[in-house]
This record gives C-alpha cells, structure tokens and sequence, in this order.
C-alpha cells in the first residue's frame, strides 16, 4: 500500500516537471546555503587548527597583562599585549624551563617600524625573539637559515622575512644577503620564511623576524619581554604546568594575590577553545540566516501544495470514490510534499558541494592551505531538515485534502 | 436475499438551518444480476439516491441493507473498502486522471485494494470493452465515447457487484452512446447488477426495470415491457 501511495505521488510529480522543480527551489537553496556554511566552516576549522598545531602542537603562551584594578577591570577582558608592564624577563624564561614538564621555551618582543629596500618602504611589524623559537616553531624557510644563539645573544642585525613582506619589498630580487632597513637600523637578509597563513590576523607572512637581543637593545631600548612560548614534554599535564609556571612568575614578581597577576597563561587547548568559540557563534548565525530561506521555502512548499490540492479536486472526489479512505489521500499528499522537498534537499546538497568545492578552490589559490571537505553531520542534517519541512508544512494541506467530501468533489470542474 | 434493501429511507440536508427533504419514504429491492435505471428530472433526488446506493453518503433515516448488512453499522474506512471492492462507477463527465494512459486509470481502484496483480487485471478490462489497442494513449489522446469505455474498464476492473452509471450517455453523441448502452448490457449479461441514473427515457430504456423519483419520491417501480437492445458496432468493438 505505501508503495503504490509512493508511486501515486511520483507520477503527480512527474507530471508538472517545472512545477516540482519551482516548488523545492527555496528549499534547495536553503539546504546549499546550510551546506556551504557547515563545509566552509569545517575547512575554515582545521585550517585554524593545523595554524595553532604549526606554532608547535606542545605549547603554553605566557602574555603580559596590566593586573586588573577597579579602575581598569575592562582590561582583563582584553588579552592583547600589556603596555608597561617591564617584570617579565629572560630570568623568568630561565626558571620556566627548569621545570619539569618543560622542554623549552622563548621570549618574544614585537615592535612597528618601516622596513624598507631601495624605493620600497612598508610599515611593518617586526618579532625579536630567541634563537629558541626556531626548535619549537614548526615553520619552515623557503630559502636561507635561521639566526644563532651567538647571534641573539650578540645582537647581530640579521632578519628572516615573511613571504609577502619579502615580495612586497623585493619584488624580482632575491633577498638573501641584501640588506634591509628596519627602523633606522640596516639588517642582513639571512632567510625567508614559506607561507604561513595568518591565525587571527596576526600577519605572520607580512613580519619580520630579528633577534630578541638585537630587538631589545637596538630597536626598543628594553629589557623585558611581552610574550613568551613554552614547550611541553607532555601535554596532557598542561594546566599543571601551567599552575607551576603562575607559581614560579608569581614568586620572580612578589605577587601574592594572584588575581594581581601581570601575565595570563594560556594553553593551546584555550586559544583552540577561544577560535572555536568565535567560529561556533558565527556558525550558528550563519545557520539561523539559512533557516529562514528554509522556513520560507516550507511556507511555498504549503502554498503550492494547497493549489495543487484545490487543482485537483475532482481527482480527490475520484479516488475516494473507488476506494482510496482519508488516510490514502493525507498519505499521498505527504508524501508528495516529503518527496519534494527531499528533492530540493539532495540537489541543495550538490549545489552546496559544488560552492563548497569553490571556496576550497578559491581559498587554495589564496595560498591557504584549505581541505575540502562536506561533513556527514551537514548532509544528514540537511536531509533531515528538508524532511521535516516537507512534513510539517505538506500536512495541513494533506489534510485539507483527505477531509474533503467525495460528492462535492466529484463535481467540482 | 437481496443484493440492495432499501426501507423508508429519508435524506434530509441542513443549510442555515433550513431544512430540505431530499428523499423520503424510499423502499425497493434489487437483486443480483438486475439492470435497474433510476429515471426522473433534475432536482428529483435521483442523484442523492445514487451516492447513498454507492456508500458515497449517508442516509439521514432508515434502512439501508447491502447483502444484507445494515451499512448503519459500518464506518467511513469501511465505506470506502466496500466502495474499492463492490462498486463500480461510470460518470457522465468520465472523470479521467488527465496526463496519465488508459491503463493507470484503469489500475487506480486497484491501487487502494490488497491486489497485487494490477496490470493484467487492467488489460482483461479493457478487452472487454474494446480498448487493448489504446492501453498506453494519454487521456486526452483519445474520443469521448472512448475516454467513458476506459471509465467503463474501470467500474470493471475490481469485478463488483454493482455497477453504478450516471447519466453515462450524457456527453456523448449517438452512436458512442449506443456503444456505451451496448457494453452495459453486455456486462448485464454477463451476470453484472447494473443501476443507470438518467433523465433520458430513451436510455432508461435499456435497462430491464425503471424506478422513477420526483421530487424526493418514488412515483413508479416497473418492468420494462420494450426494452431497447443496443446494437453492436463494428466500428468500435472488435
């Protein structure tokens, strides 16, 4: 019975081709929009995360802060890079990496300044950090070596280029052993770093890369540092470790109430948890925007669906009248309503396969490195939101039908 | 036992509380195998009678007796079974599925029954009436007197008791018409009970016995003493 039902209701869609294909296409694009969002988002995901692991997927950021008073509450909320704050320094790097659970770690200080080769100049932002970066940091060089102890401790003027930053001021050359001006103070080119993507804007394909000594002394005329990386030998006691090293910096800067902390520390799992945050509230957005195409293409799905009921009328009067009971017609009907909306679904999901394939395509040639892939949750999803619709809003129109009087029908023209 | 028993039955329709007698004080049997025509002017009730006859509707009083079961006791899903299963019908307007063939409108009250074997059953009716040459022609591919034979296949294909025509000449010219009244008769032959609702006498001629309605009641119930034979067609029926 439910099979010959199923036929009936394909051979009414068959029927008005045009009309079946008009009738889903607000679902269909609903579901595409539901689907390039979920893949789009997915892509985006790893692409964040393989960012975070590349940085070394076994770390712990130590930042700075300006300790929260009542006056300056807000600034805890803000974990950008404290101004003024000068107790962190290389001592405190030093004792970090005694501790047990710690392989290693460096201190970073960042700056602007204008890095420039003959006519070209471009506002940059420049890195000193130690020569211990480059054992924990997984990016690698295109071309060149990285800096020395000897020359961080030396404050050599050498520096490692992003890749746009080296383009943007080299063009055609090539930048190796050329000499580049950054602020008043003229650095050997000793390296170029391969693309990197950017986490969170930081622009690290645009920086520039010096010794923390050199930067420290020549550039800033400081001691201290502002962020600082440590890694881990087992990441799984992270937050331990991350208490031992608030104990250590709290010790080194006679701090005894904690929540007078200068520094935050973070694990990789929080600055994870802190872009999933953000991309999980800009999902949902995206999502609830493409709900409204759906709920919008399940309301022309009803409509369509109680003209085509009206439309036939007459063939309602002639089914029941051979026979076909209330529930035959209200399940006819559904599944009418099911089918084309499923239909709508599965060409929504190809639709968004396709702009989903766009996108990775258009992200790759960005020089992202961007997997392309549809999550089975998204497809599932989809065809069980497009069902529902096809449900919920075939039913009253279904229903309208099988109630209808078989005589009245039967006349109706 | 009588295939249909009808014992003062009464149809009442209320509009705005207005109350009209449609039928009333109705009583006749008809047995198996009859060929009856239900005959009056329009407005007489006949119609009403038929869609009662045919499990369509209801009585509002009385009995209503279908081999032998008061169908009072039966409710609307069994209504509808026993529309699939011992009723056939034939219209005046065809009432065709438009841009499907022959032979899926012939199947549809196949599709609400538990039989499984619709196609052959399908074509077997059709022969009867001449149409094997037809089975994949759209609807509307075809003539009137051809669409109310494929209508005629299908009061036929579920094998009923009784088969119910309303004014089934009604839109046809002539020679259709006396093709359609020519298959009727045959089937009543064939041990088909027949009931014809018509305002034409002519064509109330050929049935065997004439129940006349007006205004809601019966005015006569009779044989029909010369009953006119339809002709058969060569033309038409192979």
């Amino acid at each position: 019975m439910n099979s010959k039902a199923l036929t009936q209701s394909i051979k009414a869609l068959s029927a008005n081709p045009v009309r079946t294909f008009l009738t889903t296409l607000g679902i269909m694009i609903g579901i595409a929009t539901v689907i390039t969002v979920l893949s789009a988002g997915a892509g985006f995901r790893s692409l964040i995360n393989d960012e975070i692991k590349s940085l070394g997927s076994d770390t712990l950021f130590i930042k700075t802060r300006v300790p929260p008073t009542i006056k300056n509450r807000a600034s805890t909320l803000t974990p950008g890079i404290a101004v003024g704050i000068t107790t962190f320094v290389q001592r405190d790097l030093d004792d970090i990496k005694k501790l047990n659970n710690v392989t290693n770690d460096y201190g970073m200080v960042t700056g602007m300044a204008i890095a420039g080769y003959r006519d070209n100049q471009k506002n940059t932002i420049y890195f000193g950090s130690s020569a211990e970066r480059f054992s924990i940091d997984q990016h690698t060089l295109k071309e060149g070596r990285f800096y020395t102890q000897a020359e961080d401790t030396g404050a050599a003027q050498v520096a490692i280029l992003g890749s746009n930053i080296a383009k943007n001021l080299f063009v055609q050359d090539d930048p190796l052993g050329k000499l580049v001006h950054l602020g008043n103070l003229n650095f050997l080119v000793i390296g170029v770093y391969d693309v990197q993507g950017s986490v969170g804007g930081q622009g690290a394909d645009d920086s520039i890369y010096v010794p923390l000594g050199t930067a420290q002394k020549k550039m800033l005329g400081v001691n201290y540092i502002t962020v600082a990386v440590v890694q881990l030998k087992n990441t799984n006691l992270a937050d331990a470790t991350a208490a031992q090293i608030a104990l250590t910096l709290e010790q080194n800067h006679n701090i005894t109430n904690p929540e007078k902390n200068d520094f935050i520390i973070m694990t990789q799992a929080q600055v994870l948890d802190i872009y999933n945050t953000i991309f999980n509230g800009i999902t949902i957005l995206l999502i609830a925007i493409a709900s409204i195409s759906l709920i919008v293409g399940g309301v022309g799905i009803m409509n369509i669906m109680y003209v085509v009921v009206t439309e036939r009328t007459a063939e309602i009067g002639l089914k029941k009248s051979v026979g076909a009971t209330n529930s035959d017609i209200l399940k006819e009907f559904l599944i009418e309503s099911i089918l084309v909306t499923v239909l709508g679904g599965v060409i929504g999901i190809l639709l968004g396969t396709l702009l989903s394939w766009l996108v990775a395509v258009v992200a790759t040639a960005n020089g992202l490195t961007w997997t392309f892939t549809v999550p089975l949750y998204a497809i599932i999803i989809a065809v069980g939101v497009s069902a529902a619709i096809g449900i919920s809003f075939g039913v009253l129109p279904a229903r309208s039908a099988a109630k209808l009087d078989p005589i009245e029908a039967l006349r109706y023209e | 036992m009588s295939l249909i028993e009808i014992d003062n039955l009464k149809k009442n329709y209320v509009n705005d509380e207005v109350v009209t007698h449609v039928l009333h004080n109705i009583n006749f049997k008809i047995n198996e195998g009859e060929f009856v025509a239900i005959m009056g002017p329009s407005g007489s009730g006949k119609s009403t009678l038929m869609h009662i006859l045919s499990f369509l509707d209801r009585p509002t009083s009385g009995v209503y007796k279908f081999e032998g079961k008061d169908i009072k006791d039966f409710d609307d899903d069994y209504l509808a079974k026993l529309r699939n299963e011992k009723v056939g019908f034939v219209f005046q307007s065809f009432n065709l599925l438009a841009r499907t063939t022959v032979l899926d409108n012939v199947k549809l009250p196949l599709v609400y029954s538990k039989i499984k074997d619709l196609d052959s059953l399908a074509e077997k009716a059709l022969e009867s009436v001449g149409l094997s040459h037809r089975l994949n022609y759209f609807t509307n591919q075809i003539s009137g007197g051809e669409k109310q034979r494929v209508a005629i296949a299908r009061a036929l294909v579920n094998n009923p008791a009784v088969i119910f025509a309303d004014e089934p000449t009604g839109n046809l010219d002539s020679k259709s018409g006396n093709t359609v009244m020519y298959i009727l008769q045959k089937l009543n032959n064939e041990g088909h009970t027949i009931i014809l609702v018509t305002h034409e006498t002519d064509t109330a001629n050929h049935a065997k016995r004439i129940i006349k309605i007006k205004d809601g009641e019966i005015i006569s119930d009779e044989k029909i003493t010369k009953r006119t034979i339809a002709e058969e067609d060569k033309d038409l029926i192979k």
